[in-house]
């Protein structure tokens, strides 16, 4: 008797969704382990990361509003990147390319901001940050038609490149540079939220809703029927299932590869563009790595559109959560968080397993037993 | 005064190898389980996760020795977590290797916060580590002037990097597990067709390349004098490790030299200035440079590295045909 592993084809979406939810329960089963020998209470623990403290909390408002604001880059880059991960094109710049979208858009925060009115300058930073991000990314796009070269390797390299350029913008005090406040001795980023910043809807008695999280959903929304019924969103299907049948259908493999990796950054781009013009001002961890979470949350959610929102508000409530709950209990690093997503992540992985395979067992010496 | 100025320069060229050499563990490390076939982007958790294990390990048994071995088992740990992943469960290599960094240096903040909460062990009061790292000059050679301290006056840790990476150039190209390896890495179905394992030599090579980057990470430790702070002991030297795997073209050898050339211009950053108030006429300029760009040429010198060697097409590449594709014996 042996062991051997078969391919299935169907997998109904209530067992892949068991499995995946034994996945995340088992993870926060060893989680509540590692925190019982910590000697804090995991229930305790976990409802206060799960509800963020909102419970109990006058201002829980301002949890929310300060949740959406983390939510917003993460969901738009994960959308953003799914759209190359369709295509087989793995674009992990996310990083480089939202840095480079978030310099462009402080750029036009700085420049445009003070002469024209705030909803032009806004679009123009939206724009902006959209081409700029579009273009690096296509760097990436460009070597791979042209020379093939490996675009993994390419845009990780990118990523650091775009970083020391901003810490660069960050670090250097010179006249050119408008990027830093002029009254600070030294260097820090400048403020523009007094100047540009995106509005937010007054909903309820207190709780604002910022209109880029509205703009999240309806580009989310789009990049779904785009992907699922446009016929861009088809070739980029075909091209990544096979590039040679996408070649011997007709099709021009380098344009859609070109066209989709510059809407993939852009889209890139339009959430640093977000994310700076919320929060007014530059930094050099501007990113807060959404780039790499950006990467697990689309290949989490098997890049389906509905399914990133989902993960990624998920994502955020285990970042967010960590960081109020170690107010609370000072023994518990909020690095706590990224343990979590990382196991989650490992057994979600597994659990990926047995959707795609099964484990069957063969009599020694030759066939199966018929469910191969 | 003149003897001073060549002090500085030996120094400079001392600093490069005692600050730089955890990226040749990270490399050669990389470069064992790339040649396997396997793209593993986590080696800045991994060296993170060996670099806090030995550190305290090796404190609290105040021994060079356990934590060189604890960091090097921390690290193969994790590289069994990613074999078991990718080899066995089929898991995407990218995803894995990612959030093994993710992984790796929440690990490295919950462990080090929490223990720092509790008393920090500081490497100096344990005399068997102090002593351990210190330098061990080769006799003659590093009486060479100028030259010779600088480059043949290292602690045990420097001449172990180097030894791993000559041995494994020889393991890779001079013995028959080393043919199989990187017979895996190009083409894992034709290898798997004349007799080789090539989930054992997968598991094998992973495991032990990624517990060499984990005594890289335990190096790195060391060096920043095991002081806990904000900031990650390992600061990136994941990322230009794989940088450098591909500027040393897979080479171990190679990375021997990729690592003192990163290195150089790591080093410039720091200690640019000294260098430029030494020689004000020759070298005033390197003053005007702004640190960022040092930072940033590995990452640029390997892209294009990246290109050119993507535009000569395979011709002597070392690039495993097989990288990051996962082999499922089903559809070879």
């Amino acid at each position: 008797m042996g062991l051997r592993i078969v391919k299935r084809d169907d997998c109904p979406l209530w067992k892949k969704c068991c499995f995946y939810l034994a996945a995340v329960v088992i993870a926060l089963g060893l989680g509540a382990a590692l925190l019982a020998s910590l000697g804090v209470d995991p229930a305790a623990y976990y409802s206060r990361m799960f509800t963020m403290g909102t419970i109990g909390n006058k201002i829980a408002y301002k949890v929310y509003i300060n949740y959406l604001k983390e939510w917003v880059p993460l969901a738009l880059t994960s959308v953003a990147l799914s759209l190359a991960f369709k295509m087989r094109f793995w674009n992990i710049g996310g990083e480089g390319q939202f840095i480079m979208g978030a310099i462009a858009a402080a750029w036009v925060a700085f420049q445009a901001g003070p002469v024209l009115p705030v909803a032009v300058s806004l679009i123009l930073m939206c724009l902006a940050a959209m081409v700029v991000a579009g273009l690096y990314g296509l760097i990436a796009g460009v070597l791979k038609v042209k020379f093939g070269t490996n675009e993994t390797l390419m845009t990780l390299m990118l990523n650091y490149a775009a970083l020391y350029v901003l810490t660069f913008l960050g670090e250097t005090k010179a006249d050119w540079n408008f990027f830093l406040d002029e009254k600070s001795v030294r260097p820090v980023f400048a403020s523009f939220s007094k100047i540009v910043s995106f509005p937010s809807i007054p909903m309820g008695e207190k709780f604002t809703l910022n209109i880029c999280v509205i703009l999240t959903l309806v580009i989310g929304a789009a990049v779904y029927v785009y992907l699922k019924y446009t016929k861009q969103g088809y070739e980029i299907a075909v091209v990544g299932d096979s590039a040679g049948t996408a070649r011997y259908a007709g099709m021009k493999v380098p344009k859609i590869v070109l066209r989709t990796v510059f809407l993939s950054a852009s889209l890139v781009g339009l959430a640093a563009a977000f994310k700076v013009g919320t929060a007014g001002i530059l930094s050099t961890s501007i990113t807060d790595d959404v780039g790499w979470t950006g990467i697990i949350v689309a290949w989490l959610s098997q890049l389906n559109t509905a399914a990133i929102f989902l993960v990624s508000a998920l994502i955020c409530v285990l970042q967010y959560g960590s960081t109020v709950a170690a107010a609370t209990f000072s023994q518990v690093d909020s690095s706590f968080a990224n343990m979590l997503q990382g196991a989650i992540l490992f057994l979600v992985l597994a659990a990926d397993f047995y959707t795609r395979f099964r484990v069957v067992l063969v009599k020694k010496g030759g066939k199966d037993n018929g469910n191969g | 005064m003149e003897m001073d100025k060549l002090g500085v320069i030996t120094s400079f060229i001392h600093n490069i190898v005692v600050y730089n050499i955890p990226l040749l563990y990270g490399t050669t490390g990389e470069i064992l389980v790339e040649k396997s076939g396997s793209l593993n982007l986590g080696v800045e958790g991994i060296m993170a996760v060996g670099a806090i294990f030995g550190y305290i390990c090796g404190c609290y048994a105040n021994s060079l020795g356990v934590g060189i071995a604890v960091a090097f088992l921390a690290g193969a740990l994790c590289g069994l977590l990613f074999a078991a992943l990718t080899v066995s469960l089929q898991a995407n290599q990218n995803i894995t290797g990612l959030t093994l960094t993710t992984f790796g240096l929440g690990v490295y903040f919950f462990v080090g916060n929490g223990l720092k909460a509790q008393g920090w062990p500081a490497m100096n009061d344990y005399a068997n580590i102090k002593n351990g790292f210190a330098d061990l000059p080769i006799p003659v050679l590093s009486q060479i002037p100028l030259v010779g301290r600088g480059l043949f006056s290292h602690n045990i840790l420097v001449y172990l990097g180097v030894a791993i990476a000559l041995g494994m150039w020889w393991y890779l190209n001079r013995t028959t597990p080393g043919l199989k390896l990187r017979a895996i890495g190009e083409n894992p179905g034709s290898a798997d067709s004349v007799g080789i394992n090539v989930t054992r030599m997968k598991y094998l090579h992973i495991c032990l390349g990624c517990g060499i980057m984990g005594i890289g990470g335990y190096y790195m430790g060391l060096n920043m004098s095991g002081s806990f702070n904000s900031s990650c002991w390992i600061n990136g030297y994941g990322w230009i490790a794989v940088a450098l795997v591909i500027f040393a073209n897979w080479n171990p050898a190679l990375a021997i030299g990729g690592t003192f050339i990163f290195g150089f211009f790591n080093t410039l950053r720091v200690s640019g200035s000294s260098l430029a108030a030494a020689f004000p006429g020759i070298l005033g300029w390197l003053a005007m440079i702004p640190t960022q760009l040092y930072q940033a040429l590995p990452f640029l010198i390997t892209a294009i590295v990246l290109v050119v060697s993507s535009i000569r097409q395979k011709e002597g590449s070392g690039l495993p045909a097989a990288l990051g594709l996962n082999y499922f014996r089903e559809e070879r």
